[in-house]
């Protein structure tokens, strides 16, 4: 982040010098642009680096891949992007800011700058609410982490590498056992 | 000149023509060319070849762009044909959009439809029932609709017929309400489905759970292989086109088998506007297409017309054929046409919970789907206070629940482990509805569609017999599931169109009167014999089986009366 600010700022010092801040790309404006091509959604870099940071605590890179080596983070912005109405686009974004209020509250600093460790507590807890039928969220927080966990979990769950290294789906089954022993599914 | 536009007329004349490409008129075309005549085909939609067509048959659910679902503005631009439970990312390509063919709804009514070569039978749900005499005999013996004026004798060769070369597969379950025919080996019920079929054995008298029968090549025979088609690979992704033609559409089937014949032309992209008819010659002579793409109107001529359009289509090319002879529709001297239209009221549901039989589950999957319960009600006599009654589908299955609780490791561990949970059955009702002469169609007075052809208005709902029906299958599932010991029993009542359960029927129908009814015994317009319709808009009524096999059998049965009656001269 501050590495990025002082990139930006040298950028912009090195443009007024040659007297040609017009032509300063896009990319450079305050808060950036998002690296991900995205049709309705609004976001800036930031907030783009924060859903790529939750996909990944939510799954991360462990001994098997996380978030983002199978790209769920792009599948999760492209079907929140294609996928979701209008409606609850617009909670995505509004509850994208308070999910970014209440981390940094909870954690004295931005999602972002947290560690992966500070990261996962403070999801831990977003995560445990979200499943509480009881838990009020007078903001868009909840309804923002459940689009993003959902996404999530299906893309992992439909992806190449989960259906082929989890799982295995059979797109040619090539047969139908209607008594087949519970014994024998561990082999499956 | 003269002479180019005489050999543009030889051209365009053919034996016969029939309009349509899908479930029915792939069977016109296919019986039509057997006899070596020089028929014409007209698909209003494209061409969609077998194999080469089905884009999506061989992706996986990572390859879709959105995993299988559909994205929100293609949703929202489909309210109609989005409520079909096989729009899918998959499928979607094979069904028509909402605005490319509009239509006004006097009253709800979602008419989903496939314009392709094949239609909707790339698409269906491949069940096959045959009819039987409790079906033919209802409207005479209930005071409904019109007599039909055939039975099951005239038709049961025609079902074998048509189901040794579709492939139908099934049990000979002796049963006399749901004949049996020509069946292959049928897929079998499972540990739960096997015991509520026993069980209902058991408790009830003359209600049966027997295997889906269904049209898949369980095991090919050789006349199955002749048309290019293999076994049935269970992978279920019927809606893509099947890339071992292991399910029956008229894409893998009948269609290639009539091109290669020789005698076929298929013509897609052509919109029939209207069938021709020759006041002094008293009888059809050609029909009028509209080219999809061009908008340019091209007449062809045959001694014969097949009007395979599917149910509602069918209406509206009738309905749009006006002449001296027939200002109100051809053949309509009866005022009938587009009237007494029906379909089958599928909006019930019920789901249980089944602990037992832990010891099983299944590997693969079924095609057939489960099981099915024939009519068990005013079968042999009237017993209830509505008419009629309804089959209903039934299957378990333990689909196994995954947990996605948690974050990090413990959800990756969660994903993983599927649990298998406990047995699950469901069942949903298929109901016969009443055809009335207020359930109609229409021709809007002022609206057009794209090809400058009348929008049609449809006016069909549901009625007071149609819910005191449901309420009898909610009931009487609901004290089955009971009886057989499932629990945590749900029942779902939804309030969806009519035309959702793609069956609309009628408004065409058969009948022995010209007086009350559009054509006679052998599908024939009793006023414009060498029309015939053989498809959904003949139904007289709809009893409760799927349809699809019965619009087979009458078409194959009408095109061999047409060709004995043509040798007679």
């Amino acid at each position: 982040m501050n590495l990025n600010i002082n990139r930006r700022a040298a950028i912009r010092n090195m443009a007024l010098i040659l007297g040609s801040a017009a032509v300063l790309p896009s990319c450079l404006n305050d808060k950036g642009k998002p690296v991900v091509q995205l049709k309705k959604l609004k976001i800036d870099a930031a907030q783009e680096t924060l859903v790529n940071n939750l996909t990944e605590t939510i799954l991360p890179k462990t001994d098997t891949p996380g978030a983002a080596e199978l790209g769920i983070n792009l599948f999760v912005f492209k079907m929140i992007d294609d996928c979701y109405g209008q409606e609850a686009q617009q909670d995505f974004i509004t509850g994208l800011g308070d999910f970014a209020d209440a981390a940094k509250k909870a954690l004295g600093k931005s999602f972002n700058d947290g560690s992966a460790k500070e990261r996962a507590a403070f999801v831990a807890t977003v995560d445990q609410n979200s499943m509480n039928d009881k838990y009020k969220d007078d903001t868009k927080l909840t309804a923002f982490y459940k689009m993003v966990k959902d996404q999530t979990v299906f893309g992992y769950t439909t992806s190449k590498y989960f259906m082929t290294k989890q799982v295995v789906y059979e797109l040619v089954p090539g047969r139908y056992n209607a008594y087949f022993p519970v014994k024998k599914t561990a082999a499956v | 000149m003269a002479n180019l536009n005489i050999d543009s007329v030889k051209d365009r004349t053919f034996d016969a023509i029939v309009i349509g490409s899908g479930m029915s008129g792939g069977w016109a075309a296919k019986e039509f060319t057997d006899k070596g005549l020089k028929t014409l085909v007209l698909e209003r939609g494209r061409d969609v070849k077998h194999l080469k067509d089905y884009p999506t048959t061989n992706l996986y659910p990572w390859e879709f762009p959105h995993h299988g679902v559909i994205p929100d503005a293609v949703q929202k631009a489909n309210p109609i044909v989005n409520r079909c439970y096989a729009f899918g990312e998959d499928a979607a390509h094979f069904f028509v959009k909402d605005a490319e063919h509009p239509y006004v709804q006097e009253k709800p009514f979602d008419w989903i439809r496939g314009y392709q070569t094949g239609g909707k039978s790339l698409l269906w749900a491949r069940q096959t029932q045959r009819w039987s005499d409790f079906d033919f005999e209802g409207p005479a013996r209930d005071g409904f609709a019109v007599d039909w004026p055939i039975r099951y004798a005239d038709i049961a060769p025609w079902y074998s017929y048509v189901e040794k070369f579709a492939g139908i597969s099934g049990n000979r379950d002796g049963i006399a309400e749901l004949p049996d025919g020509e069946f292959l080996p049928a897929f079998p019920l499972n540990a739960v489905e096997t015991y509520f079929s026993n069980h209902v054995k058991k408790t009830y008298k003359n209600r049966h759970v027997i295997s889906a029968r269904c049209a898949h090549l369980s095991k090919p025979n050789q006349i199955h292989l002749d048309q290019g088609r293999g076994q049935c690979q269970e992978r279920t992704l019927c809606q893509r086109g099947c890339p071992f033609g292991g399910y029956f559409s008229a894409n893998s089937s009948t269609i290639p088998w009539a091109l290669r014949s020789g005698h076929c032309t298929l013509r897609p992209h052509s919109v029939v506007e209207s069938i021709i008819y020759d006041d002094k010659k008293g009888r059809a002579t050609g029909v009028r297409v509209i080219d999809a793409n061009t908008k340019e109107a091209i007449e062809y001529y045959a001694d014969v017309i097949f009007v395979n359009a599917a149910a509602l289509n069918s209406n509206l090319i009738l309905l749009n054929s006006k002449s001296n002879r027939f200002p109100d529709g051809l053949g309509n001297d009866s005022g009938t046409l587009g009237k007494y239209v029906a379909f089958h009221n599928y909006s019930a549901h019920i789901n249980a919970d089944y602990d037992g039989a832990k010891e099983w589950t299944t590997d693969g999957r079924n095609p057939a789907g489960g099981g099915y319960i024939p009519r068990f009600r005013n079968v042999y006599k009237q017993e209830t206070n509505f008419l009629r009654g309804y089959a209903a589908g039934f299957s378990a299955y333990r689909s196994g629940q995954r947990s996605s609780d948690g974050i990090g490791q413990q959800l990756k561990d969660n994903l993983v482990k599927k649990d298998l949970g406990g047995w699950q059955v469901g069942s949903h009702m298929m109901g016969e509805t009443i055809p009335k002469k207020e359930s109609y169609v229409a021709l809007d007075k002022s609206l057009k569609d794209p090809w400058g052809i009348p929008q049609l208005r449809i006016s069909v709902d549901y009625d007071d017999n149609d819910a005191k029906m449901k309420q009898d299958y909610i009931e009487q599932m609901t004290e089955m599931f009971t009886s057989a010991g499932f629990t945590n029993i749900k029942v779902s009542s939804d309030h969806r169109a009519p035309g959702l359960d793609i069956h609309e029927m009628g408004g065409v129908r058969m009948g022995k009167d010209p007086k009350t009814s559009m054509l006679d015994k052998w599908h024939r317009l009793h006023a414009c014999k060498n029309v015939y319709v053989t498809d959904g808009a003949s139904m007289t009524s709809t009893s409760c089986q799927n349809p699809s096999l019965t619009y087979m059998a009458f078409t194959a049965r009408a095109v061999d009366h047409y060709l004995s009656e043509k040798k007679k001269g």
